[in-house]
């Protein structure tokens, strides 16, 4: 399981960092950890469209 | 009119064929899947979509565990395709979903235009599905992301696989997809779906991709690098994402900073190309902080962005204490395996 810890360096900035079970890590600017979380939040309300054919609107 | 006698208009009118290897004639970066800057087999995390061959994601519905992404052997002469697969052993059915999606700016001229999405496939002798739906998709966000619930964006044309339709089985079936791009497309995208039967997934249930090429027109040409030549797709694909590792050099030195306090640094870097935004994220391993005077090495605990950039990124170091304030220090590659990747992909 990943776990996820939040840092502040001392020019205020804040990030996130993902420490991955293999050791590895990745790390992302808080504000792109939580728009991410946001969009996949909207995503999960409707499913893979794999049949659609409408065209937009 | 048949391309033939396309070609020989063309000729009479401009004194020239239109070759068939044309830089960004090919929609897809990395179609001919020869750039691995991530190493050349992956898991698909669990909480997002991954990237294993440049630019190709991967991910399954809900986040469910047990796929793979890696290079096998391509199609056409070709050396390289791209698998994923099913891990053995696994008995989960979500949908397993792979693709590319195409970055706006790129995706510009094909609105209102009529594409082909030429590809060649394979299933693996265990695969699973019953079919396979490949859908080219539009939408109207910018940069739109993929992700592993779906909602990207609606197909505007698709083609389902099946060894009942004779374009699925264990050799490689060239296939094509034509459809007409909606005039107000912001973003445009590849994808392959299938849902796994129930059962256990033996050891080749798998689905191969190869020479995938998407190009305006209505007939499929050969699959070319979008960037011409190997040299500009490798660029292309840094515009994306930029990795260096330890692979060629266990010890190298990335770079100096600057000592902010005992266990802190900052440090700015140069990236070959400049990205497609400021970069959006870090992944790394195995990297250290070292003084080359004592030979002393500081083991990295966190590297985060402190000043994004798109060509020269400026990152905050936190290693264990010990550094001289205001003193200049590497950042090392501690091993083989050690890496520092920037990402800028959709």
């Amino acid at each position: 399981m990943d776990n996820i810890t939040t840092i502040t360096d001392p020019t205020g900035v804040e990030s996130v960092i993902i420490t991955h079970d293999d050791g590895s890590f990745t790390s992302m600017l808080k504000s792109t950890y939580d728009a991410i979380q946001a969009s996949s939040t909207l995503a999960a309300n409707s499913a893979p469209q794999a049949n659609s054919t409408e065209s937009l609107a | 009119m048949s391309r033939a006698q396309l070609t020989s208009t063309v000729e009479q009118n401009t004194g020239g064929a239109v070759a068939p290897f044309v830089a960004g004639k090919n929609f897809l970066v990395n179609g001919l899947h020869e750039i691995w800057q991530r190493g050349t087999s992956g898991t698909v995390s669990q909480s997002a979509t991954a990237y294993v061959a440049d630019h190709w994601w991967g991910t399954r519905f809900g986040g469910a565990a047990g796929m793979t992404m890696s290079q096998t052997t391509g199609a056409n002469n070709l050396s390289y395709g791209l698998r994923a697969q099913r891990t053995a052993g696994n008995t989960d059915t979500s949908i397993i979903q792979f693709g590319q999606n195409i970055e706006s700016l790129h995706a510009e001229p094909l609105r209102g235009q009529t594409v082909t999405f030429s590809f060649y496939v394979r299933a693996g002798s265990n695969f699973s599905s019953s079919s396979v739906t490949v859908g080219l998709q539009a939408n109207t966000s910018t940069d739109g992301v993929y992700f592993a619930n779906g909602g990207w964006g609606t197909n505007f044309a698709s083609t389902t696989l099946s060894s009942a339709n004779s374009n699925l089985n264990t050799t490689y079936t060239k296939v094509t997809v034509t459809g007409t791009v909606p005039s107000n497309a912001v973003g445009v995208c590849v994808v392959f779906l299938y849902s796994p039967a129930s059962g256990t997934a033996g050891a080749a249930d798998y689905l191969d991709v190869s020479a995938c090429q998407l190009e305006i027109g209505s007939v499929a040409t050969l699959a070319s690098r979008a960037g011409g030549t190997f040299q500009g797709e490798l660029a292309l694909c840094q515009r994306y994402y930029y990795r260096q590792s330890g692979t060629e050099n266990a010890s190298m030195f990335l770079g100096y900073g600057q000592a902010y306090s005992s266990s802190q640094l900052y440090w700015t870097t140069r990236l070959p190309v400049q990205m497609r935004t400021t970069v959006q994220a870090l992944d790394y391993y195995g990297l250290q902080v070292y003084l080359n005077s004592s030979g002393s090495g500081y083991g990295i605990s966190s590297i985060s962005i402190n000043q994004s950039s798109s060509i020269s990124p400026s990152l905050f170091v936190t290693c264990t204490s010990g550094l001289s304030t205001n003193t200049m220090y590497n950042i090392f590659m501690a091993g083989s395996s050690s890496y520092l990747g920037f990402s800028a992909e959709l």
